[in-house]
């Protein structure tokens, strides 16, 4: 590859952005997938009645969904801030 | 997996005020059906020797369409205010319960009773919200 769009900042190799890019990734599945379950398991009935999500399931996936993601970043915020002196 | 259609048309269904005008519609149909049933009860033709045939059958339809007009309205309302209840408290709750249809019905009964004084809405609340959490129970009894 010549041309390179964005550049990589200074002392990193490829083989390195490519593990970083590589964590992310795995981190952002695994967020999906913990949010997925997590949301499903609180709001959805256990009795499956009908295939389609009725209102009140509908809104508790919005609540949850919302609250989840502002919890990660919350907790990320606390962690990134809380990083120089050890916990 | 759902289409985008599918979501859309999802997303429009959830929508409380679509949904509180659909039940009002069907309420209305459901009162003109009604009225016209009642009204052809309560007035059965009688011989009366001064108006001729034809008179007789208009001034019949003209009560049976009437009654039918304000059977109409009255169950329009009715299905436009516990629709709309319901939908809002679903909403609210973010659960899918009996609750919801007890309090909505309780809403109903009492807004359509609470011209009669306090204690009609009471009454009307409590017999409402009764009656809607049975035709609940029957109706998922049998899906």
């Amino acid at each position: 590859m010549a041309a390179n769009n964005s550049p990589l900042p200074d002392g990193v190799t490829k083989e390195q952005a490519f593990g970083m890019a590589e964590t992310e990734m795995e981190y952002r599945v695994e967020l999906f997938n913990r949010l997925s379950q997590t949301c499903f398991s609180k709001c959805v009935d256990k009795r499956y009645k009908e295939s389609e999500l009725n209102m009140g399931e509908n809104s508790c996936i919005d609540r949850c969904v919302s609250k989840y993601w502002l919890v990660n970043g919350l907790v990320g915020q606390m962690l990134s801030a809380g990083g120089q002196r050890p916990m | 997996m759902p289409t985008v259609e599918e979501m859309r048309a999802q997303e429009v269904w959830n929508n409380c005020a679509i949904r509180s005008a659909f039940s009002g519609v069907v309420g209305g149909g459901l009162g003109i059906f009604m009225g016209f049933l009642l009204g052809a009860l309560d007035n059965p033709l009688m011989h009366d020797p001064d108006m001729s045939a034809k008179k007789q059958f208009i001034f019949t339809a003209k009560q049976m369409g009437s009654r039918s007009w304000s059977n109409c309205k009255t169950f329009a309302l009715m299905g436009l205010v516990f629709s709309a209840a319901e939908c809002v408290i679903e909403k609210a709750r973010a659960k899918h319960d009996v609750t919801n249809t007890a309090v909505a019905g309780c809403v109903t009964g009492g807004a359509m009773s609470a011209r009669a004084g306090p204690q009609a809405a009471c009454y009307g609340c409590a017999g409402f919200a009764a009656f809607s959490v049975l035709i609940e129970k029957f109706i998922d009894r049998h899906s």
